[in-house]
């Protein structure tokens, strides 16, 4: 009997991720499919016509789903199917990784408002938006240099580029019928939210980690090297593709729910690299070499930024960090105006 | 306590041995004096070894003056390794930039390989009268809050006990009072923090000598040096990194990390 259950138990994770990368695919054709319909509701009512507004777009989509795959993944189809260009995609990229920081700080917001009145309960999300934030700031005039002058021009993944033809042309008896029937951005809509279900059916077909019986279950107690972190940062979330889940990974380790900011700061730097490898296999499987090559780069500006900082200028970097930190929940008027600087932020960046 | 103290005739190890020798005074029950001079400067070397070792004498303490030829660091490490010291204080000339990347901290190298605890003379040198005591809450803590204890009671230095809380909350289920509490809340409410401060406070009542904590929240290595500064304590007692295994390669090293940045004496205790 006992075996029996086991069996079913190691069929149903892979039968998740299964469905959960046919939905994908689902959701991206029908997002790439849906886009055109999207042109004159994005050029001609939100202004949504150069890079600066496509930052503040996808910095606003992803505060409005509350995660910054999904937009992403938005980001390259409309890049596909020619709405966005080269730069405004990347920039869309940018602002999807800015605002998925919030949902942590929703988290902490929503502790507070339930009587918990600490700002203490703040800080992870605070330190997610800071070190994004000081990240995406150096990588965007770099990302933009590489594309501006080609230097990464024609990339592809062939063989993820073969069996998205081959998904695609099974999928293509569903979208058509759905593409006739439905508006473009009824069809794009649609694809946004099976795109950001397929990501829970993966987030559940993860295996179960357990760091506390190994070398690392210290990590609340113990100040670790940043490399180390940042190395497991960049591992974990490549394995899970999604930031919160892998900061969650560490949250066991710790009775009491918190951790180190020595070992989470270069963590989360680790994180924020790997955590497009979602968008690179959704720009793979549109099978479109622009959107591959918008994603890798923004992969290598993230990797390069945060690999000088670790190497060269972490100590002065962290203390950075660990500063603006403590001032921003220092007082409620601090993490007032930090509030509304984030949110003030995308809002001028579409008005520009 | 038995007492090593180090000099190659310069200006730096001067100020060491001049610390080394008001410590030994009241702490030390017998001392060796290691002489590793170069040719230039080995009469004022003599010298001071002399000048020291009648010093102490005078104040009733068995001395031995030992010389060797060779490197300064390496010759206080076979000395060491040789005979058997509860406390090793060295000073000298430290590296910087380029330099101490490319052949690593004099002083580091010792506190490395030392078998005994290493203090390392560095700024102005006062007498020792209030020593702050970095207390992690890992297994080198107690021995470092006893040797500290120890150090203090001979020297009449008052104790300062700091634990730094750098932690963050990562869930809505955090402890989050924890994280704001004094060292007095903490030990009342017997939070692990507060069981280990109050715990580290008895060993020094053991010893002799009464302390108080004190909490600290931000980088460890930042919040350390900042309470030095700000306390102005005339010594910084931190344990020695021991993690065998893979965890050394793992865990940063931060008794070398105060170490190599204090502008003020720093006890590493093994």
């Amino acid at each position: 009997m006992r075996r029996r259950q086991g069996k079913r138990l190691n069929w149903r994770k892979p039968g998740l991720a299964l469905s959960g990368f046919l939905l994908f695919t689902l959701a991206l054709g029908l997002m790439k499919g849906g886009a055109g319909g999207l042109t004159p509701l994005l050029r001609n009512h939100l202004e949504v016509t150069n890079a600066a507004d496509s930052m503040g777009f996808g910095w606003l989509m992803a505060y409005l789903v509350l995660s910054g795959s999904p937009v992403a993944a938005a980001a390259v189809a409309l890049l596909s199917a020619s709405v966005l260009s080269y730069l405004q995609a990347f920039t869309m990229i940018a602002g999807s990784r800015l605002g998925a920081c919030l949902v942590v700080l929703l988290i902490g917001c929503i502790y507070i408002l339930r009587g918990h009145e600490h700002w203490t309960a703040l800080t992870a999300g605070i330190l997610s938006l800071l070190l994004t934030g000081s990240i995406q700031l150096a990588a965007l005039p770099m990302g933009l240099l590489i594309l501006g002058r080609g230097w990464l021009d024609g990339l592809s993944i062939p063989a993820l580029e073969g069996l998205a033809a081959g998904i695609n042309w099974g999928l293509e008896p569903l979208i058509g019928p759905l593409a006739a029937f439905l508006p473009g951005w009824a069809l794009f809509v649609a694809g946004v939210g099976l795109v950001t279900l397929s990501f829970r059916l993966f987030d559940r077909a993860l295996p179960q980690m357990r760091l506390e019986r190994t070398d690392l279950g210290q990590i609340p107690r113990l100040v670790y090297r940043p490399e180390v972190m940042f190395l497991m940062g960049l591992a974990i979330t490549l394995l899970t593709m999604s930031v919160s889940i892998s900061v969650g990974i560490l949250v066991p380790l710790s009775a009491r729910g918190y951790m180190r900011r020595e070992n989470i700061i270069p963590y989360i730097l680790g994180a924020n690299i790997s955590t497009l490898a979602d968008t690179l296999i959704a720009a793979a499987l549109l099978g479109d070499p622009r959107a591959v090559t918008v994603v890798v780069t923004h992969i290598v500006c993230a990797a390069i930024i945060s690999l000088l900082l670790i190497l060269l200028a972490y100590r002065p970097y962290e203390r950075a960090i660990s500063n603006a930190l403590a001032w921003i929940a220092r007082r409620r008027n601090n993490f007032a105006l930090f509030l509304g600087v984030i949110f003030v932020i995308p809002v001028v960046l579409i008005l520009l | 306590m038995k007492i090593l103290l180090c000099t190659d005739g310069s200006s730096y190890t001067a100020r060491a041995l001049d610390l080394g020798v008001r410590v030994a005074r009241k702490a030390a029950s017998a001392v060796d004096i290691l002489v590793v001079a170069k040719r230039d400067r080995e009469e004022k070397a003599r010298q001071m070894a002399e000048k020291a070792a009648a010093d102490l004498e005078t104040a009733g303490i068995p001395v031995a003056i030992h010389r060797r030829s060779g490197q300064m660091t390496e010759e206080v490490v076979l000395q060491a390794q040789a005979a058997s010291y509860d406390l090793v204080i060295i000073g000298g000339r430290e590296r910087r930039g380029v330099m101490r990347l490319l052949l690593g901290s004099p002083a580091l190298r010792v506190t490395e390989h030392v078998p005994a605890s290493v203090l390392v003379v560095k700024g102005q040198a006062r007498d020792l009268k209030q020593v702050l005591v970095c207390s992690s809450g890992g297994p080198t803590s107690e021995r470092t809050v006893r040797f500290a204890g120890r150090l203090a009671r001979a020297l009449g230095a008052s104790v300062i006990l700091l634990h730094v809380m750098s932690q963050l909350p990562l869930t809505k289920s955090a402890v989050l009072d924890d994280l704001e509490a004094s060292a007095e809340e903490l030990i009342r409410r017997g939070s692990p923090e507060g069981v280990h401060l109050g715990r580290m406070l008895d060993l020094l009542a053991t010893e002799g000598r009464t302390g108080h904590a004190v909490i600290r929240r931000g980088l460890v290595r930042d919040e350390i040096l900042a309470e030095s500064r700000e306390g102005q304590y005339d010594l910084i007692v931190i344990g020695a990194h021991i993690t065998p295994g893979l965890n050394a390669r793992l865990v940063e090293d931060l008794s070398a990390a105060i170490l190599l940045t204090a502008n003020r004496p720093v006890l590493v205790v093994r």
